[in-house]
């Protein structure tokens, strides 16, 4: 002790630990505007006068708060006529039917097994609610507060006993019941969003998380109110249950994981974010099309408008709902044969023209530039005369200082040119997001949207949203009858089917390459 | 200040005896062993456990020993040995012991786990019709179970995501394969832990006792996304197991219009 300074690196290394051990502020705490409606410029979204803007931007941002809250309180405005028919959409739980509410519970009571045992064994403070469960935390220890008080008292009269077994009894009938049928708040979702969602959707569902850069395909982003996978015809948006089984599936063949692991209920409730995040990202492009630079700002009813037009679109989801009435038919020769002669028809249902003759996904429509575009072909000559001649000034020996220098130019610009030629070239296809796309490899038997034939009808059917893949069932012939019927969409299915196949059986055999017993 | 220094060194036994004495009873110990292989795979755990743990106490006790003894101001000079033969013996002899005897303590109990000679042959699933195939990739677990030929290759494989059910009571034998990198099938519960290593056909097999949801993990760094790789094994009675295999083959067909009786 007779040297204070020699303590100095310790007390420095407590401090170390004491503020490290600190939460840092959490992050995606605030919505930010879509940066291809303000600041990419390339985007097809954006908008030059908002983009210069700044009391617009604030305006817009308001409006979008206005409706759907901010990361720590999200909720729906409610219009006057929800209201009254007593609508909330803010309520996930209402939607759902009763036998998902049943199985809900049911689920809560395996997930919440270690939370209801203690309440069961009246043990009601090592009752933990799940982190990212506020609401729950703050009912629960609001709710045994009393009983605790109570409790830490020092003696305890016979009349105040019996009132603290009454007590008691009574947190282990509603304490139970509050657990077993917690469902999670937007609140919470949005808590549970930041955790497993966010760095890779980003916090306003933009697809644009920390981890987004490093994945292909990129992380869907929400905002335009596209989904891929769903289940309904005409670009619908996705119903509840569409979004909730690529959760519990996961994207097979994409960096998206099955979140199985979690219960029913934090399923329900990110399902509910992700609609909420999806809803806002919609309304935003919408409201930033509404803008009207002469007028300025976002009047209260062209905003309320908006936002019942793009409620609108969400609330059709069920109407087109895709199923075949009667039995999956199934895989044969026969339909396999024909389903090939489809495949391969330019006039009907023309798959091979992206997805190739062989079905590796190498069509010639798979690329842009071949699908012989009159603009490219003419960039495309002009590329070709200035490559000749350039060509001309490269070759040759060099007979003095100036000779070179011409030909190291001349050299620049054919790789310049040969460059540009093989961008145009192979410039692939983009879906609605700007991301280069690839026709699926169909013989790899890795099916996003899941392998049951049912699955793949429905892509067949009502093709992939945001894609180039297109909807078989509305092509129509010259008498406005369907050019393929439902049994020709089954056939095709089945020959896609059977390419997958086909290739498990080139598979090496385990004997060739497995070792036994290692 | 002797004493103190002694002190502060005897806690680190003290402590650390201490945190295994009661980490059972905070749940920081081992999950329940439910695999017909765990506890013998425990015993192995526990034999180590002990001989190291005998060997820290003592070494540590030494060492505060030699600070309480030795620790005094003492301005003469230290004398010179040069070494004791006996007491190197002792120690080379000692730990050689240990090392052979643990090397062949283990020996019978990894054949038995990992060699695919000693493979389960009576049951329905054997190494040459395991039950499926569990494919790793980055960053997802999938289940393959043959179709009703006992085919993996045909059109009716049933494919399930992030969820390995099995039947209880039964040796269970698949075939673990990885798309990509290295992973590692890990099963706490059953004491179980495989890499996945790409381009090979690996064996395993495994025999659930108790019924209940196990916790299936990722116990290799796989990449960025190591850690959402946990999916669950489900173990049950073997005619629910059966049951649920034929409801799956039947789902396989499904045609969208039971979703629709759902919401109604």
């Amino acid at each position: 002790m007779r040297h204070p300074v020699r303590l100095a690196p310790a007390l420095l290394l407590v401090a170390g630990v004491v503020t490290g051990c600190e939460n840092p502020t959490p992050p995606g705490l605030t919505y930010s505007l879509n940066a291809n409606i303000v600041e990419n410029e390339e985007s097809d979204l954006y908008n030059e006068d908002l983009a210069g803007d700044r009391t617009a931007q604030a305006q817009l941002a308001g409006a979008l708060e206005m409706l759907f809250g901010s990361p720590t309180g999200p909720g729906y405005l409610l219009p006057e006529e929800w209201i009254d028919d007593e609508y909330n959409p803010s309520w996930g739980d209402a939607e759902l039917t009763d036998d998902q509410w049943s199985e809900l519970v049911e689920d809560n009571a395996r997930a919440l097994k270690w939370q209801l045992e203690g309440i069961a064994q009246g043990n009601f403070e090592a009752v933990v609610p799940p982190r990212e469960a506020f609401d729950l935390q703050e009912a629960w220890y609001d709710y045994v507060a009393d009983w605790q008080e109570l409790r830490s008292e020092v003696e305890l009269g016979e009349a105040e006993q019996s009132e603290l077994d009454a007590l008691a009894s009574e947190i282990t009938e509603e304490g139970t019941a509050m657990f077993e049928e917690w469902y999670p708040s937007l609140r919470e979702s949005a808590e549970m969003y930041r955790q497993q969602c966010w760095h890779c959707h980003g916090a306003d569902g933009g697809g644009n998380g920390s981890t987004a850069d490093f994945l292909s395909p990129r992380p869907r982003d929400y905002r335009r109110g596209i989904f891929k996978f769903t289940a309904l015809d005409n670009k619908a948006r996705p119903r509840r249950d569409d979004l909730y089984r690529i959760l519990e599936e996961g994207i097979y063949g994409s960096a998206m994981p099955s979140f199985k692991r979690f219960s029913k209920a934090q399923l329900n409730g990110l399902v509910d974010y992700v609609r909420l995040l999806a809803i806002r990202g919609e309304t935003e492009i919408l409201l930033s099309t509404e803008y009207d630079s002469e007028i300025g700002g976002f009047p209260i009813d062209v905003v309320m408008q908006t936002y019942l037009d793009v409620w609108a679109k969400w609330d059709v989801a069920w109407d087109e709902f895709i199923s075949y009435d009667g039995e999956v038919p199934r895989i044969d020769e026969e339909s396999i044969a024909h389903g090939r002669e489809l495949f391969m028809d330019a006039k009907t249902a023309n798959c091979f023209s992206c997805h190739g003759e062989d079905g590796r996904g190498g069509g010639v429509s798979a690329f842009e530039a071949r699908a012989l575009n009159d603009e490219i072909q003419a960039e495309l000559d002009v590329i070709d005369a200035a490559l000749v001649d350039a060509k001309k000034h490269a070759g040759g020996i060099a007979k003095d200082e100036k000779h070179k220098q011409q030909r190291h130019l001349a050299l620049a610009k054919v790789e310049r040119l040969e460059k540009r030629r093989f961008d145009l070239v192979n410039e692939r296809v983009k879906d609605d997001w700007g991301n280069e796309i690839e026709p699926r490899d169909l013989t790899r038997g890795t099916f996003r949207f899941g392998r049951r034939p049912i699955d793949l009808f429905r892509r067949v059917y009502a093709g992939i949203n945001g894609t180039p893949m297109p909807s078989h069932s509305s092509l129509k012939g010259p008498d406005g009858e369907r050019l393929l019927t439902d049994e020709d969409l089954w056939d095709i299915v089945h020959y896609v089917r059977s390419l997958a196949v086909r290739e498990l059986e080139h598979a090496p055999e385990r004997g060739d390459e497995g070792a036994h017993g290692i | 200040m002797r004493l103190i220094a002694t002190l502060l060194f005897l806690l680190v036994p003290i402590l650390g005896v201490w945190t295994f004495w009661i980490a059972p009873e905070h749940g920081w110990w081992f999950p329940k062993s439910v695999s017909s292989y765990g506890a013998d795979i425990d015993r192995l755990f526990y034999i180590i456990l002990w001989m190291v743990g005998i060997t820290f106490v003592a070494t540590e006790v030494i060492l505060a020993w030699c600070i309480f003894r030795y620790g005094r101001k003492d301005p003469s000079k230290a004398a010179f040995t040069h070494g004791n033969h006996t007491l190197e013996m002792v120690w080379t002899a000692v730990p050689a012991v240990l090392l052979l005897f643990i090397a062949f303590s283990q020996m019978k109990v990894w054949a038995d786990v990992k060699f695919g000679d000693s493979f389960p042959k009576d049951g329905r699933f054997t190494i040459d019709e395991p039950i499926g195939e569990v494919w790793a990739s980055q960053f997802d677990w999938r289940v393959r179970y043959p179709d009703e030929d006992g085919n993996l290759e045909g059109a009716d494989v049933i494919e399930k995501a992030f969820e390995f059910t099995v039947p209880l009571g039964e040796p269970v034998v698949f075939n673990l394969r990885s798309r990509d990198v290295l992973h590692s099938f890990f099963v706490p519960n059953f004491r179980l832990k495989q890499d996945a290593v790409p381009g090979m056909v690996i064996p395993v097999w495994f025999q659930a006792d108790e019924p209940g949801e196990y916790d299936l993990i990722c116990a290799e760094l796989c990449g960025w996304g190591h850690y959402k790789m946990a999916g669950r094994v489900r173990v049950l009675p073997a005619d629910e197991y059966d049951a649920w295999l034929a409801a799956e083959r039947e789902a396989l067909y499904a045609n969208g219009t039971e979703e629709l009786e759902e919401d109604e």
